[in-house]
């Protein structure tokens, strides 16, 4: 079809043979394409352009066409260019003796030097270049296809390959290799990881990494990713043969899926499975130590929580085993709240199944590590009712009444020293009065609330053997509470007086300072709680909860319970600052030693997460973990990373403490190397770019 | 300049009779200028150039167009070129032709338009200046 | 002392109970998160003003034998909230509140699980709390003294 072009100039010489001499600032524009010249000679009868350089051709597409010269068709799409540099998406700089375009897709380069880093006047010698006597951009395909390609590293030659082939700058899915990684690890040795990335159609992806080391381990790693009208999965898995396991195939398949089906209910599942318990953390796939493969159905609307699930464990701890731990759990829970009309304030029904099983049938507790009856199976029904409400009193007081019974059902399975099955019904109160009052000054707005409940259950009761029920925490989520038991199989009972007060300062300069002090005393200590250092005894210790948060992502976190003497039974801090430059993440957990919950020693642990930009392309980070009752880390990692518009480069080195029956202390070592700039990956030039020198400019 | 074949169309002959036709003709005795108004075209071979008012100034002896300055409007055309400009000079002597305020000069299917368009009517070439803004057709052969 | 009872008369409590319609929620977390919420401002579908919440969760071991058994999780929890003025759909303030909870895991697996259910629920009541006093402690930006300055 007849495509015009347009020309701009100081000046046109129109010469016989319908021949136009342009001269002086001479710009073309044609179907998006934009040339600016020094002068162009157009012939008329053979559509030929004679340029005149230093000329510069810019697509649409932000490519970007220089050269001293170049003999083209009027409509761009052939010719010839010379001494020019092809520029693609900004980024990827390309300088050739010529550049032949063909048909308005193929640029062909000739004698060309390909980078992305950023050239400069101070040192010509970019981080990495790859020299090619030959390279051809396909545009359509958006692919870069090298011959006899040499890659440089600061000048000295890495690599020679006869072919090689790279997404170009702007090829989001681009089938292909990703950049390599350099590992060394005590148990491994050294070897490297080269993922290759498949994209099958639009909605689905492969990546499969093999990964070779010198203790002769090989391994295929692979990730499939597929996305669905109403949802995705996503796959990750390997296979290994080593010399920690010789002869064994080691495997991990670790599934996970999410699908909207209809009527709002969601289906989530995940699935995961392992060979042999130490192959996750020998090839740092995942620090789990226990496999909780899930399925589960779930629907949440306005007043109405549904979920129906099954987990099914396989623990990796070697204080564990799969015969005498819970490996399946079924939930069924069906939440429903209502506003009665007459009586106001608000109710609400629970209907609940719970059933876990233990592969022993051994009703007795066995020879493993753990005191508990080896083969009990429960199941339990629960139907719960409750209601509430709050009335605002004369001068602000706030009552709150809340009344509700619990009734359940349960079978108690290869457990001799409990008949089954065993049903009960437990109706329970509280009232609750809340005083809060604000006041404002000068530099903050206050707000207090003095809080009392008091809750009553009958003394005595039939008990469930307690199998979810172990692990009590007390804190300001359940400081004004039924009970400090996770779950329904325990109630707790007798009469109490749950008592604190919460106070929050807003600070005009956008602080904001929060601290929680509450305890529970019971008018009879009913034994409970024995063995839980911050809740047994008449009284609880005292839960003192400190908040600070500063603008600027300042927040420091401590909740600490001790007793009246001030002897701590446990306390967590959590420290996280973002500045600009600096990342911190910290928490410290102090833990009294507590049986009951197989905590034989106190718990002492710092972990720290940190990362410091401390120049403009660098970036130090150091992961701890330091255990002060051992008295040494049990691990840590220091990592560095150069980062700029062309290359990132990151060398960490961790080491882990472990030592147990399946695991080995070791040392990793990582290096990867990957070139910014190729395939759509990480927008090089939102990195901060390494600028050249100001001198001169 | 070898073989001038499509675009001889600026390449004319400035000797031949020139012909003048306008509504009014008001002739200056004094400074021998003649001054054209209304619809004047001048016709010189296939050349035609058609303006507002014309002014013509006489050679002093033989009678010969020394200059035409053409104004109000100008229209140019010679077999397949054609421009137009707000005024044109054109000293059949030099054949040089001389269009200038906004000018636009067809070629087959190229257009240029500029400021100042300078015509050497002997060689057939032309400049145009200005910040010159040139249509070309692209892909035609 | 100078301090006021935020619910006497004209006081920050009449700027925020009854005066919003939480968002619905749309699973387990947002379930106990609005209902709490609701607990402590209640329900009015003809309230003036929306509250919308985005919740992140994000849990790290925080404490690791030597044998790599994890002992102790703890569970952070962002709430992004948005007061919006329902008819002009205006954002009137909007914030971000956060804090920790933690729950042990050196007991059965189904204990752990349990902890790790409950600990979530913990969460939700510590945050929509915290929220709450906020919104008291902000009601100037949205409560009735803003309407009647503008009403005016």
């Amino acid at each position: 079809a007849q495509q015009s072009a347009t020309l701009i100039a100081d000046q046109v010489q129109v010469a016989p043979g319908e021949v136009l001499i342009a001269s002086g600032h001479v710009e073309m524009l044609h179907d998006g394409i934009r040339v600016k010249a020094t002068s162009v000679r157009y012939d008329g009868q053979t559509g030929d352009l004679q340029i005149i350089g230093p000329l510069t051709i810019v697509s649409e597409d932000g490519t970007i066409l220089t050269a001293q010269a170049a003999d083209l068709s009027s409509d761009f799409k052939n010719g010839v260019l010379r001494s020019a540099r092809l520029v693609l998406d900004e980024r990827l700089q390309m300088a050739a003796a010529e550049i032949h375009r063909v048909d308005g897709r193929y640029t062909q380069l000739y004698k060309t030097v390909a980078s992305t880093c950023e050239v400069c006047a101070s040192n010509p010698v970019p981080l990495w270049r790859i020299r090619a006597t030959r390279i051809i951009h396909d545009e359509e395909e958006r692919q870069l296809y090298f011959e006899n390609a040499r890659f440089e590293l600061g000048g000295v030659p890495i690599i020679w390959l006869p072919r090689l082939r790279l997404p170009d700058p702007t090829l989001e899915r681009a089938a292909g290799f990703l950049s390599p990684e350099i590992r060394s690890t005590d148990a491994l040795g050294f070897g490297i990881k080269l993922p290759y990335f498949i994209p099958i159609g639009d909605h689905k992806d492969l990546t499969l990494t093999p990964y070779v080391s010198t203790d002769n381990s090989r391994t295929l790693e692979a990730r499939y990713r597929q996305a669905f009208a109403s949802g995705d999965i996503e796959i990750n898995a390997a296979a290994s043969s080593d010399d920690i396991r010789p002869g064994d195939l080691r495997t991990y398949l670790f599934a996970e899926g999410y699908f909207n089906i209809q009527r709002d209910y969601t289906l989530t599942f995940d699935i995961e499975t392992v060979s042999d318990t130490g192959y996750l953390l020998d090839y740092d796939y995942s620090d789990k130590d226990r496999l909780d493969s899930e399925i589960a159905i779930t629907r949440t609307k306005r007043d109405e929580h549904a979920y129906a699930g099954v987990v099914a464990y396989r623990s990796l701890r070697s204080s564990e085993s799969n015969e005498t731990a819970p490996t399946v759990v079924a939930d069924l829970v069906w939440d429903k709240r209502f506003r009665p009309r007459l009586l106001g304030g608000n109710g609400g029904i629970r209907l609940a199944a719970h059933s876990h099983y233990r592969r022993s049938n051994f009703a007795y507790d066995g020879t493993d590590d753990d005191s508990i009856v080896d083969g009990r199976d429960i199941t339990r029904y629960e139907a719960q009712a409750f209601w509430r409400r709050d009335w605002i009193m004369a001068g602000g007081l706030v009552l709150d009444l809340e009344g509700r019974i619990d009734l359940d059902y349960s079978r108690i399975d290869q457990d001799a020293d409990y008949d089954t099955p065993v049903s009960r019904a437990t109706p329970q109160a509280a009232v609750t009065l809340s005083y809060p009052l604000s006041k404002t000054t000068r530099r903050a707005n206050h707000v207090i609330t003095p809080i009392a409940q008091l809750v009553w259950a009958e003394d005595t009761g039939t008990d469930l053997p307690n199998d979810e029920s172990t692990l009590i925490e007390l804190d300001e989520g359940n400081l004004f509470s039924f009970s400090r038991y996770a779950s329904n199989d325990q109630i707790e009972r007798g009469l109490r007086a749950n008592l604190g007060v919460q106070w929050t300062r807003f600070g005009n300069d956008g602080s904001e300072t929060g601290l929680t002090l509450g305890r529970i005393i019971r008018s009879e200590d009913l034994g409970q709680f024995a063995g839980y250092p911050g809740l047994e005894g008449e009284s609880s210790d005292w839960l003192a909860a400190l908040r600070y948060e500063a603008p600027g992502n300042f927040s420091l976190i401590n909740r600490a319970l001790f007793d009246d003497s001030f002897e701590l039974s446990m306390n967590e801090l959590r420290l996280d600052w973002e500045a600009e430059r600096l990342d911190i993440g910290a928490s410290y957990i102090w833990m009294e030693a507590s049986p009951l919950e197989n905590l034989d020693t106190d718990v002492s642990e710092l972990t720290l997460d940190s990362a410091w930009q401390f120049k403009d392309n660098w970036t130090a980070s150091l992961d701890m973990r330091y255990d002060f009752v051992a008295d040494r880390a049990a691990s840590a990692e220091l990592g560095l990373a150069y980062a700029n518009e062309c290359i990132e480069i990151d060398v960490s080195v961790s080491r882990r403490f472990t030592s147990s029956t399946s695991v080995e202390p070791t040392t990793d070592f990582g290096l990867s190397v990957s070139l910014v700039g190729f395939g759509g990956g990480a927008d090089g030039n939102s990195r901060k770019r390494s600028h050249c020198a100001q001198a001169g400019g | 300049q070898g073989a001038q074949v499509a675009f001889g169309g600026l390449k004319h002959d400035s000797s031949l009779p020139v012909e003048i036709a306008a509504d009014q003709l008001k002739i200056d005795q004094n400074t021998g200028l003649a001054t054209f108004t209304g619809n004047v075209l001048i016709g010189q071979g296939t050349l035609r150039l058609g303006a507002g008012s014309v002014v013509v100034e006489y050679t002093t002896q033989g009678g010969d167009v020394q200059n035409m300055r053409a104004s109000g409007g100008v229209t140019f055309s010679n077999g397949a070129e054609a421009a137009e400009a707000q005024s044109a000079v054109y000293a059949p002597g030099s054949g040089q032709m001389v269009l200038s305020g906004e000018v636009v000069l067809t070629q087959g299917n190229n257009a240029l338009a500029g400021e100042r368009l300078v015509i050497n009517l002997s060689d057939g070439t032309g400049t145009m200046e200005g910040r010159v803004r040139t249509i070309f057709q692209t892909g035609n052969n | 002392c100078g301090f006021t009872p935020v619910h006497a008369p004209g006081g920050a409590g009449e700027a925020v109970r009854g005066q919003f319609l939480v968002a619905p929620p749309r699973d387990r977390e947002q379930f106990s998160f609005s209902n709490r919420v609701e607990d402590k401002i209640g329900r009015n579908e003809a309230a003036p003003l929306a509250l919308a919440y985005r919740i992140a969760t994000r849990a790290d071991s925080v404490a690791i034998t030597a044998d790599q058994e994890i002992q102790r999780y703890n569970l952070e929890g962002f709430v992004e909230y948005e007061v919006i003025d329902r008819a002009s759909e205006e954002v009137l303030s909007s914030g971000t509140v956060r804090n920790f909870t933690s729950y042990s895991a050196t007991g059965t697996t189904v204990a752990t699980l349990a902890a790790e259910r409950d600990a979530y629920g913990r969460l939700m009541v510590i945050l929509a709390d915290q929220l709450v006093t906020r919104l008291y402690a902000s009601a100037g930006s949205f409560g009735v003294e803003r309407a009647e300055g503008e009403g005016a």
